[in-house]
């Protein structure tokens, strides 16, 4: 498959502090891409060299066979974008910068415009000072996909929308990409990514950390194992013996359950250790995208996700 | 009483966010008054700091060279008797009651500017903590502390009259470590303080009404304008003094800093604000949380808005206020400039003048109107700033990260802010000096319209610098784009009180305002123009140049 965008070691800084270091991102054609990662870890800022809005230190960056700073015009023509922090003209009516917006880009699909403010339940006779966050994404969500793009670029687009419209959200954009559209999705919602996305980029202080489809991940990732040992005394040796198995990470004991991940190279002599020293209760289960996450943002497991 | 603003909020209601600490639950509609004030001090800390070291600092400099500007009483007193019957200056500056002492100077110099700048610094101020904060969404984290219904508003008042008093302390202070006696120092202090004061009021009540921070803005910057306006016409007309008692700002002119030193205006003033205070706080319990009394209406479902009609849409507020001010000052001037002639046969350096053939009538009187399109001028550059820096706001407010994400080029973009930028300030200034012209004429007046219009065109080349000066920044250092106000208020001050002050002609010549040639002179020089000109299209180059170049700055 093409691919609609492709960025190999890209770097950008802002003064003293690199926000993107060495950066490598492929978006094929026709997928859905989710661009994962926490606030501050460069997304916007690799979107908005995507759109020619910042030039980058280094690196190679294409976008649709173009140029993205140079060929700006030609390329917007064929990329629509929601932006992360959407801002309106605070005396101009959610309907007028839709077709402002459509405007500049030469017409927008009437029909599907009206449809989107249905689904979306935008009134857009409201000015712009007073739509709430969530509304005012709506208005950039609706004039971006009224529009005949062939590339969405979509920051954080759900980040003030509530749980009813972000379901809206998600039926649309499967929409978008039945049509043989591409979307690259930046977002801090799992959920949200594992939903929608075919293949996702996890991001971490401006480098891509992992990047592949969830089920490539899963196979590339680590298993967590739980197990009850049914001997306490055998406790002793569980410790020195798991560290000895190449792979295990994460280990802890309490009492006489254990518990650690392992990679698919050390599941096995894992798996033999345990047996070894006498298993009551065993539950492995699959790496989820939230572990994928966590391991990579490893030093803040203990808070979750950052929001 | 409105749900979302009841005065108090149970506690089991409280939306999420962070409340205020320290605040009680029973409580009276000023209940968390003086919480709100401690953080709005902590936020405003460097926002008030610029405006009081500029109004402070100000009058004790015109203080300290006030020796060094007279070899001789005798010549002070011949500035007054011409500056003192001169309508052109009473209009713009105030009366010139007392320029023998270096205090009575002062106040004359500085007055009109100190008063201006503390009606402005609390007007802002009050709508920044009303207004803009609910606009903004930052009072609602605030509020959703326990807050009474009119604590926020009391703060916001609370904290401009603790700026005004700060300015009348600072100015009072300053000039007696100058060497001013107490009285006239806080005199003068107290003008300034008290249309701080005043203002405080007004923009506390123009915040119920306007449901944007512009509006609120706007609609209390009218009323220092029309006040400004009153003033001027009381300090000028015959027989309308009484003007003066119409208006906060006529009403601290007559402290009369210096010659009376007469403090009880200044308890009109305050009376005033507190009035003012008590209607807005009654406004307030009228309206609903984020709206105005005068209500935004909702907008058309559909747009036919292009780059071009977004410009003139963006600036059409600015443009229509603009205008208005341009054709009403022009024709207030050319009244003024009327009654100038009578004067002239009673001031006798006029006569002077006149006798020695070094001008005529009609020259001495064109040289009034000049310094009064100079005026115009100021006020045309700063409409070109303006319209420049509303640009950039579309990209500090990430909006102009949305437009360019469409096909549109850098260049397409910033094409009509320039075009409005040309066109805006030099239509203004044409309209403002034919109204000055034609009211003139009206009048009575001998003055000569078509010269009078080319006499205030002459001065577009510099309205376009000063936008180019804007653009430039923009362009090149964005983060510096204040810059631009900066150098305006420089070639304002200088050109204004540069020859006053006997600057040398190379300083002089720094201002693109001071170089402007006089068209009713034999043959104008018109060099210095074409230099304004072409440094203006050098700025504007490099400016556009650079916009193109640069990184879009992000929020
Ligand atoms: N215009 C800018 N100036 C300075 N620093 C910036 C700018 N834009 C982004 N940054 C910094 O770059 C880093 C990445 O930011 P960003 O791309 O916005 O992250 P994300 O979108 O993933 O939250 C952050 O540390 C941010 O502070
Ligand atoms: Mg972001």
């Amino acid at each position: 498959m093409a691919a609609v965008v492709s960025i190999t070691g890209l770097t950008k800084s802002f003064g003293h502090s690199m926000a993107l270091d060495g950066l490598d991102l492929e978006v094929s054609e026709g997928e859905v891409h989710g661009f994962l990662g926490p606030n501050g870890a460069g997304k916007s800022t690799t979107l908005r060299i995507l759109l020619g809005l910042l030039r980058a230190d280094a690196g190679t960056v294409r976008v649709l066979d173009g140029d993205p700073w140079r060929d700006v015009v030609t390329l917007h023509r064929r990329i629509v974008y929601v932006p992360g922090d959407v801002s309106l003209w605070p005396g101009l009516s959610g309907g007028e910068a839709i077709d402002l917006l459509g405007r500049l880009r030469g017409g927008l699909d009437e029909r599907r415009r009206a449809e989107l403010l249905d689904t979306f339940e935008l009134d857009p006779t409201v000015r712009g000072h007073a739509y709430s966050k969530g509304n005012r994404q709506k208005v950039a969500i609706v004039a971006a996909l009224s529009s005949n793009a062939e590339l969405l670029i979509l920051d954080e687009p759900t980040s003030g929308l509530d749980p009813l419209m972000e379901a809206t959200f998600r039926q649309e954009i499967r929409r978008e990409k039945a049509q043989g559209r591409s979307v690259l999705l930046s977002s801090h919602i799992l959920a949200e990514v594992e939903s929608l996305a075919d293949r996702i980029s996890i991001i971490r202080r401006g480098k891509v950390v992992e990047s592949g489809s969830l089920e490539q991940m899963r196979t590339h990732a680590r298993t967590n194992v739980a197990a009850t040992l049914s001997d306490g005394a055998t406790r002793l040796s569980a410790t020195p013996q798991l560290t000895a198995v190449p792979g295990v990470e994460g280990l802890r004991i309490d009492g006489s359950r254990v518990q650690f991940n392992v990679d698919a190279g050390g599941l096995a002599a894992a798996m033999n250790v345990l047996t070894g020293l006498g298993v009551s209760a065993l539950t492995v289960t699959p790496p989820s995208l939230e572990d994928l996450f966590l391991r990579h943002y490893g030093e803040r497991a203990g808070q979750g996700l950052p929001q | 009483m409105t749900g979302r603003h009841a005065a108090v909020r149970p506690a089991g209601t409280q939306p999420a966010g962070r409340p205020l600490t320290g605040i009680a639950l029973t409580g009276t509609p000023l209940t968390g008054t003086l919480a709100l004030l401690r953080h709005a001090l902590r936020l405003d800390r460097w926002k008030l700091l610029p405006w009081l070291l500029v109004i402070g600092i100000f009058p004790t400099v015109s203080y300290s060279v006030y020796g060094s500007l007279f070899s001789s009483p005798l010549e002070a007193k011949a500035l007054q008797l011409s500056l003192g019957t001169n309508p052109a200056f009473s209009l713009l500056f105030g009366p010139a009651t007392d320029l023998g002492t270096a205090a009575g100077f002062t106040a004359w110099r500085v007055q009109m500017f100190g008063m201006f700048f503390a009606a402005l610094m609390a007007v802002f101020t009050v709508t920044r903590h009303t207004r803009a904060a609910e606009e903004s969404g930052r009072a609602e984290l605030l509020d959703s502390g326990v807050v009474g219904r009119h604590a926020r508003l009391a703060s916001a008042v609370v904290l401009a009259w603790l700026a005004s008093a700060a300015v009348t302390v600072l100015v009072g202070l300053a000039l007696m470590m100058a060497g001013s006696e107490p009285a006239p120092a806080f005199a003068l202090g107290s003008a300034f303080g008290g249309m701080g004061l005043a203002f405080a009021g007004v923009a506390a009540v123009t915040a119920q009404l306007g449901s944007t921070g512009r509006t609120a803005n706007t609609l209390a910057a009218t009323v220092l304008g029309v006040s400004y306006l009153l003033r001027g016409l009381g300090d000028t007309l015959d027989d309308s003094e009484w003007l003066l008692w119409t208006n906060p700002m006529g009403w601290a002119e007559k402290i009369l800093p210096a010659s009376e030193n007469d403090f009880r205006p200044l308890l009109l003033l305050l009376a005033a604000s507190l009035a003012l205070a008590l209607l807005a706080a009654w406004l307030e319990s009228r309206r609903d949380f984020g709206m105005g009394l005068i209500a935004p209406r909702g907008g058309p479902a559909r747009g036919r808005l292009g780059t071009w009609g977004l410009t003139a849409r963006l600036n059409r507020g600015a443009f229509l206020t603009w205008a208005v001010v341009f054709v009403a000052l022009g024709s207030v001037y050319g009244l003024v400039a009327t009654t100038m002639s009578g004067i002239f046969s009673d001031n006798p350096f006029v006569k002077q003048m006149i006798t020695f053939r070094l001008a005529t009538e009609e020259q001495l009187l064109f040289a009034f109107v000049e310094v009064l399109l100079l005026v115009l001028a100021f006020i045309g550059g700063v409409f070109g700033i303006q319209v420049v820096l509303r640009f950039h706001t579309e990209e500090d407010e990430g909006r102009a990260e949305w437009m360019l994400s469409a096909p549109l080029s850098r260049l397409s973009y910033v094409v009509p802010t320039v075009v409005l930028a040309a066109v805006g300030p030099a239509v203004g200034m044409a309209a403002g000096s034919a109204a000055l012209a034609t009211s003139a004429r009206l009048a009575g007046s001998e003055l000569d319209t078509a010269k009078v219009v080319f006499q205030g065109l002459a001065e577009v080349p510099s309205l376009w610098l000063a936008a180019a000066v804007a653009l430039f920044l923009v362009g090149l250092a964005p983060r510096a784009r204040a810059g631009a106000w900066l150098v305006l208020v420089y070639w304002l001050l200088l050109t204004m009180f540069g020859p006053v002050l006997k600057a040398p002609e190379w300083l002089l010549g720094t201002s693109p305002f001071h170089v402007v040639p006089n068209v009713m002179e034999s043959s104008p020089d018109w060099l210095p123009v074409a230099w304004t000109l072409l440094l203006a299209v050098g700025l504007l180059l490099a400016g556009l140049a650079g916009y193109r170049r640069r990184d879009l700055l992000s929020r």
